[in-house]
């Protein structure tokens, strides 16, 4: 089978589960057998067509329209091709992501992108919290790969981030970075309190000077070299960067012996 | 083949398989990106005693640049890809990482990797950062003028090393001012290199000696001192021959600056005191890529118009 257009029969009474139904994993179903497949529904299975339209669609494309708060773990371990979502989305988007394309025109719930290694997220409306961040227990968020969030953030974003990009065109919550081990945050709007608390490497770019706990250094003023490569070279920081040839430097946490760092363009 | 009163020689360049990279050194100004690109360039004309051949390729105007800044593209050869891993970081780490201003970055994308700042990154101590962006890596070292930006490594290309043709002029400034023209010529086909100083060499050397241990000494057959003494291939009215080394990323590449060159020096002509081109050559059993001049210069217009 091609690609798949899921068109929700009523708003969701309970959680469902998406996880595993990507556009590489239906490519080897039928129509009939995408319908019967089983999600995970409240405190049971059922199969998608209870509670989808399915019909086929593009290939390699997974087209899910309206949306719901209630759908989690939409695109969750994507490797390759595209989900879009005309709407708002649930918990644990993209989680583990490793490839692929995930387009969300609405909100998602908490969690977007967490652990994800690879592939592009681009997200129109808000994030909830622990955004690119690592999930309940684990010692590693985001990876690798694209995090757009087009609005605004909640807490924790990046937590625990161990590499990858993300670009936040609104505001951020508190906590953002907080235990980041590596990686790139960048911040168009304001920043909640408690950036970068523990944050051992990694960069978090904005456009003022934030609220940061006691343990980080202010360094100066620098004409960085490195940023007129990452404005080329990175097309999202691009736009963020510009043309901007100097940094405010901010280099923390240093009460737990980090060297992560804080660039105010 | 004649054109415009040279004799192109029925002969051909013998060359050899290389392994070569490309890297981009950018600075503040185009000023001190050349002064970078000359100096990690330098005492590299000849891989049996320099252990690479180097030179720079162009200059590359900010537009086309990683990160904006003036710079030039030098490309390094070795004879094999063990050399030219350790060649590299050597010279970028005496002769970059110490230059004013400088950044580095990977020249060529395909390839065996050669490390860059993989190895340099070492010289911040534990205060370098990397960043790594989809699958490219860069590094900034902190230093006392501020931060050096490196590439993590750069691609690696099987090149040719050793293309060359012979200028064979009645006066040693007359042989010198045809080199000097193929030179400017040369230069703008891109994916070469001429490592010899200015692009020219004076002492084009043979393979062996009569002294024990040493690899190579004075072609004797061209030095113009000797004619009527040695088996000499030259003919009385030659006074000074000049020699020009081509190193490229492919053979199309150096067929290419080997044909610009001569182009040049036949554009000269007869009438600037150029008597014949030839080229330098092992019998042929050696190198496995041979630029017959004949071949390269068939195609060339010079020829259609001496018709």
């Amino acid at each position: 089978m091609a690609g798949l257009h899921l068109k929700p029969r009523a708003p969701l009474a309970a959680r469902a589960d998406l996880s595993g139904v990507t556009p590489a994993a239906l490519a080897t179903l039928s129509l009939r057998e995408a319908e019967q497949l089983a999600v995970p529904y409240g405190g049971g299975r059922v199969a998608l067509a209870e509670l989808f339209f399915v019909e086929g669609g593009p290939d390699g494309v997974l087209l899910i329209e309206i949306g719901d708060e209630r759908l989690d773990h939409v695109g969750a371990g994507l490797a390759s091709g595209e989900i879009i979502v005309d709407g708002v989305v649930g918990a644990w988007a993209g989680l583990g992501m490793s490839g692929g394309v995930l387009r969300i025109s609405g909100a998602a719930g908490a969690y977007l992108g967490a652990e994800m290694s690879g592939g592009r997220i681009e997200l129109n409306g808000a994030a909830g919290d622990h955004a690119g961040a690592a999930s309940s227990g684990s010692r590693r968020g985001m990876s690798g790969g694209v995090l757009a969030i087009h609005g605004s953030a909640g807490a924790l974003l990046g937590e625990r981030q161990r590499g990858g990009l993300i670009v936040v065109a609104g505001d951020a919550g508190e906590g953002l970075a907080t235990d980041m081990i590596a990686g790139t945050v960048a911040v168009g709007g304001s920043i909640g309190p408690r950036l970068g608390r523990g944050m051992k490497r990694g960069t978090v770019f904005t456009h003022a000077v934030p609220e940061l706990p006691a343990g980080f250094a202010d360094t100066g003023s620098h004409d960085l070299v490195a940023l007129r490569l990452m404005s080329r070279r990175v097309p999202e920081l691009g736009a963020f960067i510009g043309a901007a040839t100097h940094a405010r430097r901010l280099v923390g946490d240093t009460l737990m012996g980090g060297q992560g760092e804080v660039l105010v363009v | 083949m004649i054109i415009n009163g040279v004799d192109i020689r029925d002969s051909f360049a013998e060359a050899f398989p290389m392994v070569g990279t490309r890297l981009i050194i950018t600075a503040d100004t185009p000023e001190w990106a050349l002064i970078a690109g000359r100096t990690t360039t330098g005492f590299a004309t000849s891989v049996i005693g320099c252990g690479c051949e180097a030179a720079v390729e162009r200059v590359v105007p900010a537009e086309e640049t990683p990160d904006g800044r003036p710079g030039v593209s030098i490309l390094i050869f070795a004879m094999d890809f063990g050399s030219l891993k350790k060649v590299v970081p050597l010279r970028l780490g005496q002769c970059v990482l110490t230059c004013p201003t400088t950044a580095c970055f990977a020249g060529i994308e395909t390839g065996k990797r050669v490390p860059l700042a993989k190895t340099i990154r070492y010289f911040g101590d534990g205060h370098q950062i990397s960043k790594k962006i989809d699958s490219k890596r860069f590094w900034r070292v902190p230093v006392m003028e501020g931060e050096f930006v490196c590439d993590e490594d750069t691609g690696s290309v099987e090149g040719v090393g050793g293309g060359n043709f012979l200028i064979l002029a009645r006066s040693r400034g007359e042989a010198l001012a045809a080199a000097e023209a193929a030179v400017a010529a040369m230069s703008q086909v891109e994916g070469n290199i001429l490592p010899f100083p200015g692009g020219v060499v004076r002492s084009g050397s043979k393979v062996g000696s009569k002294y024990k241990g040493l690899f190579a000494s004075t072609n004797h057959h061209y030095c113009p001192t000797l004619y009527g003494t040695v088996d000499s291939a030259l003919t009385p009215e030659v006074g000074s021959v000049m020699e020009i080394v081509i190193d490229g990323v492919s053979f199309d590449a150096v067929a290419a600056c080997t044909r610009a060159g001569i182009e040049a020096v036949c554009r000269i002509g007869a009438a600037g005191g150029v008597i014949a081109i030839d080229a330098g050559n092992y019998g042929g059993n050696l190198g496995p890529f041979h630029f017959k001049l004949r071949e390269i210069m068939a195609g060339s217009p010079l020829v259609t118009e001496a018709l």
